[in-house]
């Protein structure tokens, strides 16, 4: 009987529990790739909305490589042009073209005002920065529970609802270690952008520690492409506009 | 200065956007991002002070001595910006003119020169090279950068200007790697110095050779420079940068700097020459707090300055001159000491040790884009100081409002208390197009 019960215990532990985990992270990793291919450019726009309704819109050329490495150019408007910064991990730099030389920066901070922060921004894979805690599964979406894998990623904790069947976020709460709320990103208008990438082309966000505020990401020409890692260095931020 | 005032009346006027209403619908028009061979923009900025003079200070005395002020002098200042480029397959040729105007007790002036205009050739992701005018920009330090040596001094008030830079000739070799070593790059410089190039920099009919060696060493930014060829005696130095966290910086720079000669002047006001190896440096932390305040610490110890009885004897001297220029008329003197001013007395932090701290509050009470700030600088020798409140709103897209006010408070004989000024109120508004 003792060995029976020790039996049907071994086997739910050892079936149930890798399975769960392994769920989770090869589900992150699928949403990561739906999001975009792991090296890839694209042009974005971010728009920050006053609660007066007045606007600043920003457009960036991006480039990334592998999970650890984006590289982001300014294009508008005419007094950030040729601003770039650049993310190799949890290092960040803003180059300033009359500064002359990249300067580091945190990932809680933003070169470009409002809601969206520098990790926003320069974002890696979710899996390369958070493993999955927990998988909540419903009727037309999961739930992932995910926690920093470093105390020095921006956000450490992060809920994502995804889509079952498109396997994609459609919003993403972005929590502290004490569970506060900092922001939530809002994943619509799912858009095919080619070469079999379909995933959403605006996030939202706004956040309770900027009341009425909001700020809004679009992104155009997500296409698939390679870069030499010498792409991804401080002596080459001045010329990251020359890849276009 | 009136046809700046008139281009920058007409930009205010017609170039502020109205604010628009909300609206739930985002476009990105395609057209925005389409890339052209050639691009062209600027930067206009027109800028009063008022100055609240010192009349008893050293450098008032040395610059008003024979056209005194009132206890205030207005000054209007203007800037224009150009840049340009132009760009076919691996080439590109890229300039930048700065025009200065200014008006004030004196009259008016205009200057006008290209900070930058050079030609490259990036033929891969890894080689780039560069003739022309270029600034080079070394260092990591904030207020100061003892290594920049092929850069002019950046002004310590106002370290994001735009900076003139020299004619050379450079190229970049970078490398990536997998590892704990994740970036290698060398820029060697080639920086003649001849009669028309470069000739302020130092000897004449020299060709000198920089070079800097750049490592991503386990998350940790390091650079090697040289430099050497006899326009200025041969100096090395070494800088880096580190994140210790995700919101704490640490930076320095050292630099050595071989058989510097200054001249200096002793209790009588005789000229002597000082030479011997001179070491400078600058240790630096940047630290951001979850409510968005920044703060800068920087300590630079100026291995190159002027101690404080060297300074004590200029300011005696300069004294000297100006009496004897009440007395006799005579103003050899002042003309000598202004001499030694441009020739090293007279520049910002002429001195040996400096605190400089700065806190800037990102969009408190959330108002979006204004950024209030607070910067101390002192001279830890002789405890004078300056102290500048400032505000900038970026609001309004490619403007840019600044209003800063500057305290300047030392004893006689000290470095702040012998400055020109006792406070500056200073507007910049500024457009980007």
């Amino acid at each position: 009987m003792i060995k029976k019960i020790l039996l049907i215990f071994l086997s739910i532990a050892v079936a149930a529990v890798p399975a769960f985990a392994l769920d989770g992270k090869k589900l992150l990793e699928e949403v990561d790739r739906n999001l975009s291919p792991e090296s890839y450019e694209s042009y974005r726009k971010l728009i920050n909305i006053e609660p007066s309704g007045a606007r600043k819109e920003f457009t960036l050329f991006t480039v990334k490589k592998g999970i650890d490495k984006v590289a982001s150019v300014f294009l508008a408007p005419a007094s950030e042009k040729g601003r770039s910064t650049l993310r190799l991990g949890e290092n960040m730099w803003l180059y300033i073209p009359n500064v002359g030389k990249p300067i580091r920066i945190t990932s809680l901070q933003s070169v470009v005002g409002g809601v969206f922060n520098n990790a926003d921004i320069l974002q890696l894979d979710y899996n390369a920065e958070y493993d999955v805690e927990k998988v909540d599964e419903k009727v037309s979406e999961y739930l992932l529970y995910l926690k920093a894998k470093a105390k020095n990623v921006a956000y450490d904790k992060l809920k994502i609802w995804a889509d079952k069947g498109k396997k994609l976020p459609t919003k993403i709460e972005c929590l502290t270690e004490a569970n506060m709320l900092i922001k939530t990103l809002y994943f619509k208008d799912v858009k095919d952008f080619g070469g079999g990438i379909v995933r959403p082309a605006v996030i939202e966000t706004d956040s309770p520690l900027y009341k009425g505020y909001k700020s809004v990401m679009i992104m155009a020409k997500l296409k698939k492409k390679t870069f030499k890692d010498e792409i991804f260095t401080l002596t080459f931020m001045p010329n990251i506009e020359s890849l276009r | 200065m009136k046809r700046l005032l008139i281009i920058f009346l007409f930009f205010m006027f017609y170039l502020i956007p109205p604010p628009a209403a909300a609206a739930e619908s985002y476009s990105f028009d395609l057209d925005e991002i389409e890339k052209k061979p050639y691009h062209f923009g600027g930067f206009i900025e027109i800028k009063p002070v008022l100055f609240g003079l010192d009349r008893d200070a050293a450098f008032y005395k040395l610059r008003f001595f024979d056209n005194p002020r009132a206890q205030s002098l207005l000054e209007a200042n203007g800037r224009i910006q150009l840049e340009g480029s132009y760009e076919k397959n691996i080439f590109r040729i890229y300039a930048k003119t700065n025009t200065d105007l200014k008006s004030s007790y004196s009259g008016e002036s205009e200057r006008t020169t290209f900070y930058e205009l050079y030609g490259s050739v990036k033929p891969s992701a890894n080689l780039n090279f560069a003739l022309g005018k270029k600034t080079m920009k070394w260092g990591k330090g904030y207020a100061w950068n003892p290594v920049a040596f092929i850069d002019r001094p950046k002004d310590p008030d106002d370290p994001e200007q735009a900076l003139e830079g020299y004619i050379l000739a450079t190229a970049d070799y970078i490398k990536s790697f997998e590892g704990q070593l994740k970036t290698f790059s060398f820029t060697p410089v080639i920086f003649p110095v001849y009669d028309h190039v470069n000739d302020t920099y130092g000897n004449n009919y020299k060709l000198n050779f920089a070079g800097r060696l750049y490592f991503l060493l386990y998350d940790m930014d390091i650079d090697l420079i040289f430099m050497a060829g006899g326009s200025r005696t041969d100096r090395y130095g070494i800088d880096f940068s580190r994140n210790i966290t995700t919101n704490f910086e640490i930076h320095g720079e050292l630099a050595y700097v071989r058989n510097f000669q200054k001249n200096v002047l002793d209790v009588n006001g005789n000229r002597y020459l000082v030479e011997g190896d001179a070491v400078s440096y600058v240790v630096g932390i940047r630290h951001l707090t979850t409510f968005d305040l920044t703060t800068i610490v920087e300590y630079y110890h100026n291995g190159l300055g002027f101690s404080g009885d060297d300074m004590k004897n200029y300011y005696d001297y300069i004294n000297r001159g100006y009496d004897a220029y009440q007395t006799t008329g005579s103003s050899t003197l002042l003309g000598n000491a202004q001499q030694m001013a441009e020739g090293g007395y007279g520049r910002a932090n002429a001195a040996v040790n400096y605190l400089y701290i700065r806190f800037s509050q990102k969009e408190p009470f959330d108002i979006l884009y204004f950024t209030p700030s607070l910067t101390w600088m002192m001279n830890t020798d002789d405890q004078s100081w300056s102290l500048t409140p400032e505000m900038l709103y970026t609001g309004i897209t490619n403007w840019e409002f600044r209003l800063r006010t500057g305290i300047i408070a030392g004893a006689r004989n000290s470095d702040f208390g012998e400055k020109q000024n006792d406070y500056r109120i200073e507007l910049r508004i500024g457009y980007y197009f």
